[in-house]
């Protein structure tokens, strides 16, 4: 690991990440890129691969030996391949953990504790340790023993009845959204912990609820009903404070353009762009923020046949000039040339794929070490340093235990 | 506790809230006008009420608020003493008070920088993300209840925590920017990631978009059901034995993943046939019973007196000053350490303490 890592926000923490699939392994990430020294414990026999996406099923070819998507999520970390199910294995594991600052895992309530390594264990070995759980509807309530994926947590959490037009079916995200989701909140009050940590020398066992992050998500909302005890308005692309607001059609199959204009000056400067084919749209009604709203579809109307007759990008580029905001609806297919993504696509430092780039993190620190990407490890690939630089173990000992494990 | 002073727009506004949560002594700073959050409707005591607005109830719960007229000598030179005593701004672009200012004021602050970019939407269509939400057949669709600003503000709040705690450590402040555009391009990473391993283009699937072949929004009796069968043949043997359709149980190809994905459509078109006419408590019950991920599609209407919300404490009673006794919300995060829920301040309700205490320590 480079030297500089001493100098990252989050330098000198010692993170264990018993994560799987996507959550987990994602929250230790966002914390391997804010500076902390990240291993994960796998097992071979059973290696989290569950969920990989159709397409994505092989190996990458990264030299992770792991589908695409987890190659990605499982970057910046060592890891350590143990059998838990062993004595040898768990052992080892709670060692590992004894040594740690923080601990990630995002199984269902009760698993970490059957195999011995739950919280209540693991912090009378090592009060200091900041233990985070992240199961789908927390540690307790009635629904603690609950099971939920990223699509059941969307669909519970209100967003999907928040978004969309006021007849639509409930409307989803197609990405792995409430992991992410769930990823960053246990991220955000695991710093919080070690922040707290400094004042008060203990650890703390953070019962995250992914839910609760993906209702936070829309906590506003929450309180709005609350008090009118009505549902949200569904809006669509729609907004109290532009108008239009859309997403509009472009040339060709399935393109599109959307469009937010904030003021009145910005509505003249679209109807001047669009030349001619703004007839009908110069009526004073339209002059003012509440005449837009009022006569949105007919606005929406015009507006599309002009946009049908041009690409996206061109309606992007004609709209921006004249100082209004519009932006293409890109696809996988247009990331890699798109100005907007060359800030947050890093390359993979690494990876046997000449030129692989990754999604970096969107902050920049300037007065602390920035943290490249790494590529993701093979299973078990740092057993023998992670042994040796966390557990303070030598090479027989070490070759006893791979002998025992191997056996 | 850190002292931390909030700028953002409603775009990082999730992201302060988020500080507050974590247990730190945030300042709103308002103009005397009062700041943007407070007009973002809906609001839920007639329009244009500065102490109504939803999203000022909620992002704003539990700070400080300082009204200030940074235009004047005299608020700007209160503004830059409270700086000099503050651990952080957060505060996005333009900044109000330029940063050699700010820095000047206090050269061991914390500055956090955001920088909004474009509209919401604009912002969402570019990063990858829209692409991915909507029906199929229709206008994609942008995530409603301003939720892209809520995970730009997670953001926000991690890079604002991470460069705090390095502050505890180091002693030393330190500038950090944010961007609106690349944190939303990052939750995107999905569609890149498939995009460059297999050629193909994610694209919006209304509910259907879920990772596992079976996953989807389907009708009950009384509204919808969320499943997502496990792509194990343990999953689908669990969903078939609850689910009394011949065909499921006489296909034997049904047990492989990959066959499923094949025939996603016809088979959750036989689920929903089946589910159509049950209801959605009971079944959801049932499936959870048998360990199979299943969930009610609820709107947020649907969640203010919620059992697990209630019980777990992130919906807690409460008196509020406008609007009587409502379950409001604690917070995922302040949940965590047991936090009592807070409402939001009116326009400049901490002024005159401010003022005093900036005073006595002159």
């Amino acid at each position: 690991m480079s030297g500089d890592l001493k100098n990252a926000p989050l330098a000198g923490i010692r993170m264990i990440d018993f994560g799987h699939i996507v959550a987990g392994p994602f929250c230790a990430r966002l914390l391997a890129d804010l500076g902390v020294d990240l291993i994960k414990v796998e097992t071979a026999t059973r290696e989290g691969r569950t969920g990989a996406r159709k397409g994505s099923g092989k190996s990458v070819g990264d030299g992770s030996g792991r589908t695409s998507l987890l190659a990605h999520i499982n970057r910046n970390r060592r890891s350590i391949d143990l059998n838990l199910k062993s004595e040898q294995g768990r052992d080892i594991a709670r060692r590992l953990i004894a040594s740690a600052d923080v601990l990630v895992e995002n199984f269902s309530s009760g698993v970490m504790d059957r195999l011995g390594l739950g919280y209540d264990e693991m912090s009378k070995t090592n009060p200091k340790l900041v233990y985070a759980s992240m199961s789908a509807y927390g540690h307790s309530g009635p629904r603690n023993a609950w099971t939920g994926m990223n699509v059941n947590l969307q669909a519970y959490s209100g967003m999907m009845m928040a978004t969309g037009g006021p007849s639509d079916p409930p409307i989803g995200i197609s990405n792995s959204w409430n992991d992410y989701i769930g990823g960053l909140h246990a991220a955000v009050a695991i710093v919080g912990a070690l922040s707290k940590r400094v004042d008060s020398g203990r650890g703390f066992h953070i019962d995250l609820s992914q839910f609760e992050g993906s209702v936070g998500m829309v906590g506003s909302l929450l309180v709005a009903s609350a008090v009118t005890g009505k549902p949200p308005e569904r809006m669509g692309n729609r907004s109290p404070d532009a108008a239009p607001q859309g997403c509009y059609p472009c040339a060709g199959t399935d393109q599109w353009c959307v469009i937010s204009i904030q003021n009145d000056a910005q509505w003249q400067a679209l109807v001047s762009a669009m030349g001619d084919a703004a007839t009908g749209l110069r009526d004073a009604k339209f002059a003012n923020l509440a005449g837009r709203q009022q006569h949105h579809d007919e606005i929406d109307a015009v507006l599309s046949r002009w946009t049908r007759t041009l690409a996206p990008a061109d309606v992007e580029q004609r709209l921006r000039t004249g100082g209004i905001a519009a932006s293409a609806m890109l696809r996988g297919n247009e990331l890699a040339n798109a100005a907007e993504w060359q800030q947050v696509l890093r390359p993979l430092t690494g990876s046997l794929n000449q030129g692989e780039r990754t999604v970096g993190s969107p902050a920049v620190f300037h007065g602390s070490h920035n943290v490249a990407p790494q590529v993701a490890p093979r299973m078990g690939q740092h057993g023998r340093e992670i042994l040796r630089d966390w557990l303070g173990m030598d090479d027989r000992a070490i070759d006893a235990f791979m002998g025992e494990a191997a056996a | 506790m850190a002292l931390i002073l909030d700028l953002t727009s409603p775009v990082g506004a999730y992201g302060a809230r988020l500080l507050v949560e974590l247990g730190h002594d945030v300042v709103r700073i308002e103009s005397p006008n009062g700041d943007e959050l407070r007009r973002m409707g809906p609001h839920l005591a007639g329009a244009n009420d500065l102490d109504s607005g939803a999203f000022h109830e909620f992002l704003n719960a539990g700070k400080r608020s300082f009204a200030v007229d940074l235009t004047s000598a005299d608020g700007r030179a209160q503004f830059l003493a409270l700086v000099a005593k503050a651990d952080a701004v957060v505060a996005s672009l333009p900044l109000v008070v330029d940063e050699t200012t700010l820095l000047a004021a206090n050269p061991n602050l914390l500055l956090v920088k955001l920088d909004d970019g474009p509209p919401e939407l604009c912002t969402y269509a570019s990063s990858g993300l829209l692409a991915i939400t909507g029906e199929p057949d229709a206008m994609p669709v942008m995530m409603g209840g301003h939720i892209p600003h809520s995970a730009v503000g997670l953001y926000l709040v991690l890079s604002s925590a991470a460069a705090l705690f390095a502050k505890q450590m180091t002693g030393k402040g330190q500038v950090v920017d944010v961007s609106a555009a690349q944190a939303l391009a990052a939750l995107a990473e999905q569609v890149w990631i498939e995009y460059v391993s297999s050629g193909e283009t994610l694209e919006r699937r209304g509910s259907r978009g879920g990772i596992t072949a079976l996953a989807g929004a389907l009708p009950c009796a009384d509204g919808h059901w969320m499943i997502s069968v496990p792509p194990n043949p343990a999953g689908w043997q669990n969903f078939v034995e609850m689910v009394p359709d011949p065909v499921f149980k006489d296909d034997h190809a049904l047990a492989d993943e990959a066959n499923r994905r094949e025939r996603k459509d016809e088979i959750l078109d036989r689920i929903s046939a089946w589910s159509t006419h049950q209801k959605k408590d009971e079944i959801v019950t049932e499936a959870q019973r048998r360990h199979i991920p299943a969930a009610p599609v609820t709107s947020p209407l649907d969640l203010v007196n919620d059992p697990q919300l209630v019980a777990r404490g992130f919906l807690q009673k409460i008196e509020h000053p406008r609007f009587g006794p409502i379950n409001f919300p604690v917070g995922a995060i302040a949940n965590i350490w047991g936090g009592a829920p807070a409402v939001a301040p009116t326009l400049g309700q901490d002024n005159k303490d401010i003022l005093a205490r900036l005073e006595k320590t002159k």
